[in-house]
Order: structure tokens, then C-alpha cells, then sequence
């Protein structure tokens, strides 16, 4: 779609002819008259009309050769290009020209881009916005031309909030009607903004165009920056405000939803009512031309859809990628069509700004909110001076004003660029800084709790409720630390009353996990992101925690984020010596299972500890538990388990062990050995067992024995076999979980 | 711990990939250059550029910083 509303007006502007450098002389003697020059360029410059000896002078470049025809070698930067030609008799001729194309890149360049892209990262995934704030600005202190500057960064930031809108897309988060209806214009914005810029190179130059976005910096960033150094120390002032902002409209959106212009009205799911058009397309069309003035387009749209439109928070800022993807993929391909975007750019921006916003976004979760105002204010002000101060040098340049002296634009360049520097590394060590204070506080009191628990499971370690058994106590099959791992859906229904059934009989410990995957790769969500769903993992823990209270248990409540979910479980489980892990099951099978990665299998596949899997309606009520062994050691501690359970339970045991029927006499023999075995270790324990010798394949004759049998319990070993291992030779528990009715222990310890 | 070190490996693996993708764009920036200023359809090669480069350094740092155990605050409370 937008490449369609891009041909028409891309079609018009390169119609347009380039308008002619003006020389100083009418005819000129020069040869070029206009030379059209790249950077690094070599060309022929031939004057004519000069006699006796000539003296050639480049402001920038470089001349090599003497007379009448030299060679004139362009410097690494685009630039403006002034040769002045002196012969014998005093006479003077000047040539000016624009040196076009692209930065010579030395490496002290390319790492300043990095460590700007990264504190551009850190900033923007801090405070959700606004890493185009130090980039551009930071891009054309470097010597970028300002159009080259603007381009290379939306060509950068378009693709991230396309895979961010995607993600988001899958929690509900997007609005798709309200994204494309505002991109249409956001679009309309952007191409009419490229077109002005492309115009104003055209007709003033390098100098003009880094005159307007400054310009426009120097505006925007007053109005923003004021506004939000004011509203960090309003809510300073105002000391701690509590948690979640309850969504509320301001007066401003309820006045715009309530206004009805017929034939224009158009339904929005975040907004939940019909609203005109004639509201969005003003929004979207100055949100594209500020991104294609100054690449910053989200800093309007997420606000003007939150205090205009009245959208919450968090649907704004999702929906804000899709207009951003429309946008930005719009004017990219605008100002790549003229030659604009210097990719080489982009993507060490990208390199250095991906590290930083991951970092910052995580580092925003450790500070407080005003912290992220007053650091997004600072930056805002300081930018702000620095493209302040090259405003009249560029007046300067272009002639507007008294032409200054040397001295006075180096010192103005000198001092933007150093003012620039310092609102990056200002930025730059106050996030630091808050965030490695905020961690180190976080793992202080981390630590402390653990010691907390850690001791308090010690002391409940003496009550034992079951009878003591004749053998001494076995260190395994200890089933009364356990860890609940709770996703919110209808899957971990079972696991959660089974947790804390358990608990109560075992009289052991219950703490409840939720793991969130957090990837924040795009700036504008990070902090409320994370925040709401954290907010609503905790609430549900918390009814989770409730039930358990109910039932007389006590509970932990635990909220974890990570790339891996089962890492961030047997992390978990490590840390609280967790005997026993219960989760509910995707129902993934066969395939899907397999290219899904259940996160069960992974966990049981790495797990020290014993695994409760529940499906969802599954109940252990204590009827028949039925364990299976093979000779081997798991089999034995599978049978502990069973046997710690049974007497938990009451419940009977019924003993199994598949024979492969293919093989021989003497396999069946051996069985009967290893049940026999089993079978008086279960007796001796004053546990009823049946045991039986069951021919076929493993996994499915264990299943269809459970369910003729009523069992509402089956206990097996894991070898423990993971990744590719586990796929090719195939888990007997990985096969029983996916298909069995009730819940199932893996019994690793 | 098992699971640390395949997450090593393929934390490794991707800033491995990475740093290829970098290597080549530098290698043959000059040819990327020229493409990229020719106008018409050859817009597709810095776009499609920004797209590998994104989701492959994208991924890559996302792994690295959990990792080293950067991660978003964990929430307790007791029970």
C-alpha cells in the first residue's frame, strides 16, 4: 500500500531538473563549467583565458598538477567546494560546487557511530522514544549531510517496528485498523516532508538542508524538552506514585470521541467508540513529516493517540509500530530512490543501538519514573543548544547573515560538537548508573530472601507426617519443596490445584513462578510493557496464592523474565532446592511438539529434580498409581517416587514393565526378576501392589493400562536425554506425557 | 549447568553470524554503494539489508545480555 501512494509523487520529483550552481563569472572559463562530484572523486579541471603562471587553491579538496589543466581529487565529506584560480596579471576566477555522495568512513568514524547508536539504544529503550534525538543530531555533527543523516536512521528503526509490531500483534496489543488508517497519512506526511527536504538541497544546498532540520530540532525539541523537564519534577515533588495508571481519558479525547461529523466516522477497537477521520489525518500527517524532517515521528504519534484520541497507553505505543513501519519503509524507499541512504550508516547505528535497547529497556524495570523523564529532559536540552549553536554558522555559510570569522565558527563548531558529546555521555551515565544501583539493591535484597526461605525450610524439615518406614529415611523421593510454574492460561489450571493438594499433604512449601518473555527490541513500549504484564502475571499468581491460603498453604510468588523459559524454571528450582517442579502441558504432539520445543520436555530433559506434569483436568485423588520400571536405576527411582506418593495417597501401586515383544525367551525372564524385585521392595514398604508384565510398544501399552485401570497417577524415570539425543532415540515419558489423561511424575531424584 | 552452555553456544553461534553479515558489508560496501544509488528497483538492497541485519543482531543481542544475566526485574512477594 505504500508503494503506491510513494510512485506518484516519486515519479513527480524526479521530473524536476536540478537547478544550475550560479559562478561568478557569465561565461565561465572553467572546464566543467558544473561538475557534478562524489566524494574521493578524481576529475580534469581546465580554465581558460589566463595567462602566465597559475596558481590553483581548493578550500577542501585537493589539486595536483599545475597550468592550465589540473586534477582535482574531492575530499572524504561532503561538502561545499570552492576553487579560486589566480594568473600572473592579478586576474581571479572561482568555481564553487557541491561535493555529493557518501561519508568516507575511517574507523575512529565508524566506532563514534556505534557508541552513539548504543547510548542512541540505551536512551530511547530507557525512556521509550527518542533515540533519533541524538542520533541525527549526533550524525551531523559527525559530517553527514542532514538528508543522509534523517534517511540512514529511518532506514535503521523500520524494520524493528515491524518485528515489533508482529510480536505485539499476538498479545492483542495492536490496533491494525487505527495503525493503517493513521499510517495512510503518516505516509501522506512523509513523502510530502521528503519532498521539501529533497527540494531545499536542491535548491540551497548541503548547507540549507542542515540549516531547516536544525531548525526544526532547535523548536521541537524546546516544546518537548520543556515539557518533559517539567513534568519530571512535578512528579519528584509529588514523591512515590504508587504502580499502575488506571487508564484515563482526558477531557481533550472524550470532547474528540464524542464530536460526530457524518460520513466520516470510522470504528476503532482501542478506542472502543467511532471517531472522525478528520482527527486522524492531521495527527498522521504531522507525525510523517516530522519523521521525515527529523526521523523523530513516534514522539507525536504515541501522545496524540493517548491524549487525543484517548487509546491506552500500551495500545498506543503497538499500534505506534505498525505507523511507524508504514512510514518508515515509505520514506526510506523515498530517499533511497534519490540516493539518500547510506546503509553502511544504518547498520552500525543498528549494531551499537541494538545492544543499548535491550539494556536500557531492561534497565528501565530498576529506576524509578521520574528518573526516566528527568534523563529524556536533560538529553532533549542539552541537543538543543548543540544544534542552537551551528545555526549561524550555517546562516553564515549560506550568506543570510554578516560572514562570520574563522575563529568564531570554529569555536561554534567545536562547541556543539563538544555539547553533543556531553548530552550523550550525560545520558549515558545517569542510565547507567541508576540501573547498576537499582541491580545491585535488587540482588541485595534477592539474596537476603533466599537466606530467609532457605532457613525457614530447615526448620519445617523435622515434622514428618508419614509413617516412618523400617528402611532408613532415602534422600530421594523427597517431594516437599515444591515449585509451581504457572503460564495464566486454562493449561496450568491443574497444575496449580495439584501444587497445592500436594503441598498440603506433604506438609512441604509451595512458590509460584511465572516466566515472561521479554524481548524489547523496539524503544516504545520497554517500560510499560513489561510493567502491564507483569502486573497481570502477579494478579493471577495472586488468586493462585489466595486458593492456597485457603487450603491452609502458604505460597511464594515469583515473576521471572528471560529469552528461555526452562532456564529461567531450573534456575529457579536450583536456587530454592525445589524437590519437585509442577507444570501444566501444552497438548503438543508428534510433530509440533517437536518443532515447538515443548518448554515441559526441555525442563525435564535438564532438571535435577522430580517433574509433576497435570493436564489440565487431570485430578490425583489417590486410586491407583502406576509406576514402570525397567531394571535400570531410574526405574528403582521411579519406584520410590511411587512409593513416597502411595503412602501420601493411600493409593495402591500397580507395577509394570513393558517387554518389547520381539525379543526373546530370556528378556521375559529377566523381567520377572526386575518385578519380582520391585514388587516385595513396594510390600516391604506396607504399600499394595499389583504388578503385571505388559508386551508391545512402551509408552502406549503404559497409557492404555492406566486409563482400563482408573489410574490417576503414573510415575516414571527419564534418562534424560536431551536435544537432538532426545528427538532420534525417542522419550518414553516425553510420549507418555503428550498422550496420558492424568498427570504423570517424572521421578529424577 | 547443561542448559548454560547450549545457551552459550548459541549466543556464540548468532554474534558469530553476525559478525559475518558485518565482515561482508564492509567488504563489499563499495558495491552496496553503488547499487544503492542507482534508483529505480535497486531501493529492495539497502531495505532487505536492514531486515537481515535486524533480525539476525536483533536475536544475537537479546541472547547475549540474558546471558550475562541482564535481565528485567524480577518480582517476589511472600506468601
Amino acid at each position: 500500500m505504500g508503494l503506491l501512494l510513494c510512485l506518484p509523487t516519486i515519479g513527480w520529483s524526479v521530473a524536476q531538473e536540478p537547478q544550475a550552481q550560479p559562478s561568478t563569472l557569465t561565461n565561465s572559463p572553467f572546464e566543467p563549467a558544473n561538475p557534478k562530484v562524489e566524494t574521493l572523486d578524481e576529475i580534469m579541471l581546465k580554465i581558460s583565458g589566463m595567462t602566465g603562471d597559475i596558481v590553483w587553491k581548493a578550500s577542501k579538496g585537493e589539486i595536483l598538477g599545475s597550468g592550465n589543466e589540473i586534477t582535482y581529487i574531492a575530499p572524504g565529506k561532503p561538502d561545499q567546494e570552492m576553487i579560486t584560480v589566480t594568473d600572473a596579471t592579478g586576474k581571479v576566477a572561482t568555481l564553487a560546487f557541491e561535493v555529493g555522495g557518501f561519508l568516507e568512513l575511517h574507523l575512529k568514524d565508524i566506532l563514534f557511530l556505534f557508541i552513539v547508536g548504543f547510548i542512541g539504544g540505551l536512551v530511547s529503550g530507557f525512556i521509550g522514544s527518542g533515540g533519533a534525538f541524538v542520533l541525527t543530531p549526533a550524525m551531523m555533527s559527525m559530517g553527514v549531510p542532514a538528508i543522509m543523516a534523517v534517511a540512514s536512521n529511518m532506514c535503521h528503526k523500520f524494520p524493528k517496528a515491524l518485528v515489533g509490531s508482529i510480536k505485539r500483534a499476538k498479545y492483542g496489543q495492536v490496533d491494525l485498523k487505527l495503525g493503517l488508517i493513521m499510517g495512510i497519512s503518516a505516509e501522506a506526511g512523509v513523502l510530502y516532508g521528503a519532498s521539501i527536504q529533497t527540494q531545499i538541497k536542491e535548491a540551497f544546498g548541503d548547507v540549507g538542508s542542515n540549516l531547516y532540520v536544525s531548525f526544526v530540532f532547535v523548536v521541537v525539541l524546546a516544546i518537548v524538552g520543556g515539557y518533559v523537564l517539567r513534568d519530571a519534577i512535578k512528579i519528584y515533588k509529588q514523591s512515590d506514585s504508587v504502580g499502575a495508571k488506571e487508564h484515563e481519558i482526558t477531557k481533550l479525547a472524550r470532547w474528540v470521541q464524542s464530536v460526530n461529523i457524518p460520513g466520516t466516522m470510522m470504528y476503532f477497537p482501542s478506542l472502543g467508540t467511532k471517531i472522525s477521520v478528520l482527527f486522524t489525518i492531521p495527527l498522521g500527517f504531522a507525525t510523517g513529516m516530522l519523521a521525515a524532517t527529523i526521523a523523530v515521528g513516534g514522539f507525536i504519534g504515541v501522545p496524540a493517540m493517548m491524549y487525543v484520541l484517548g487509546a491506552p497507553g500500551l495500545m498506543a505505543s503497538a499500534t505506534e509500530l505498525v505507523i511507524a513501519f508504514v512510514m518508515g519503509m515509505g520514506g526510506t524507499i523515498k530517499y533511497a530512490l534519490d540516493g539518500f541512504v547510506d546503509i553502511r550508516l544504518a547498520m552500525v547505528i543498528l549494531a551499537g543501538s541494538l545492544f543499548g535497547v535491550q539494556l536500557g529497556a531492561i534497565g528501565t524495570t530498576y529506576v524509578k519514573d521520574f528518573m526516566v523523564k528527568m534523563v529524556m529532559g536533560v538529553i532533549m536540552i542539552l541537543v538543543l543548544f548543540s544544534r542552537g549553536l551551528k545555526v549561524p554558522v550555517y546562516l553564515s555559510e549560506m550568506g543570510e547573515i554578516e560572514p562570520l570569522s574563522e575563529t568564531t565558527i570554529s569555536i561554534l563548531n567545536y562547541t556543539s560538537f563538544g555539547m553533543l558529546i556531553f548530552a550523550l555521555a550525560t545520558g549515558a551515565i545517569i542510565i547507567l548508573y541508576a540501573l547498576i544501583k537499582g541491580y545491585m539493591k535488587h540482588a541485595k535484597e534477592e539474596a537476603l530472601a533466599e537466606e530467609f526461605s532457605i532457613a525457614q525450610a530447615t526448620t519445617d524439615e523435622e515434622v514428618e507426617t508419614f509413617p516412618a518406614s523400617a528402611i532408613q529415611l532415602s534422600p530421594t523421593g523427597r517431594l516437599k519443596n515444591v515449585l509451581l510454574v504457572s503460564d495464566k492460561s486454562e493449561a496450568s489450571r491443574g497444575a496449580e490445584s495439584e501444587a497445592i493438594k500436594l503441598v498440603q499433604r506433604t506438609d512441604g512449601r509451595l512458590s509460584a513462578m511465572s516466566v515472561l518473555m521479554i524481548n524489547p527490541e523496539h524503544e516504545s513500549l520497554a517500560r510499560q510493557l513489561i510493567e502491564a504484564e507483569d502486573n497481570s502475571s502477579i494478579a493471577h499468581l495472586e488468586t493462585v496464592q489466595k486458593s492456597a491460603e485457603k487450603a491452609g498453604v502458604n505460597c511464594d510468588i515469583n515473576i521471572r523474565h528471560g529469552i528461555e523459559i526452562y532456564q529461567e524454571i531450573l534456575e529457579e528450582a536450583e536456587r530454592k532446592q525445589i524437590d519437585v517442579i509442577v507444570m501444566g502441558r501444552r497438548g503438543y504432539t508428534g510433530l509440533k511438539r517437536l518443532m515447538m520445543g515443548s518448554n515441559t520436555a526441555k525442563v525435564i530433559g535438564h532438571a535435577q529434580c522430580n517433574i509433576l506434569v497435570v493436564p489440565k483436568f487431570a485430578k490425583i485423588e489417590g486410586k491407583r498409581i502406576l509406576v514402570a520400571v525397567d531394571g535400570s536405576r531410574y526405574g528403582d527411582i521411579a519406584a520410590n517416587a511411587a512409593v513416597k506418593m502411595a503412602k501420601y495417597l493411600h493409593a495402591p501401586i500397580l507395577l509394570v514393565s513393558v517387554v518389547q515383544s520381539e525379543l526373546k525367551e530370556k528378556r521375559h525372564i529377566e523381567t520377572v526378576e526386575i518385578i519380582k524385585r520391585v514388587e516385595s521392595f513396594i510390600k516391604q514398604e506396607g504399600v499394595v501392589v499389583e504388578a503385571q508384565i505388559l508386551s508391545g510398544r512402551p509408552a502406549m501399552s503404559i497409557i492404555e493400562i492406566a486409563e482400563n485401570k482408573g489410574v490417576d497417577l503414573i510415575v516414571v524415570g527419564s534418562h534424560g536425554r536431551t536435544g537432538l539425543d532426545r528427538i532420534l532415540m525417542g522419550s518414553v515419558s516425553d510420549r507418555i506425557i503428550g498422550y496420558a489423561q492424568c498427570a504423570i511424575l517424572v521421578a529424577k531424584a | 549447568m547443561g542448559t548454560k552452555t547450549g545457551a552459550m553456544i548459541q549466543t556464540v553461534s548468532l554474534g558469530l553470524l553476525s559478525a559475518i553479515l558485518y565482515f561482508l558489508l564492509y567488504y563489499f560496501n563499495e558495491t552496496i554503494l553503488d547499487w544503492s544509488k542507482q534508483g529505480g528497483w535497486y531501493f529492495i538492497v539497502p531495505i532487505s539489508i536492514a531486515f537481515i541485519f535486524s533480525l539476525v543482531h536483533g536475536t544475537f543481542t537479546g541472547h547475549f545480555w540474558d546471558l550475562l544475566g541482564v535481565k528485567a526485574k524480577s518480582v517476589k512477594k511472600r506468601g
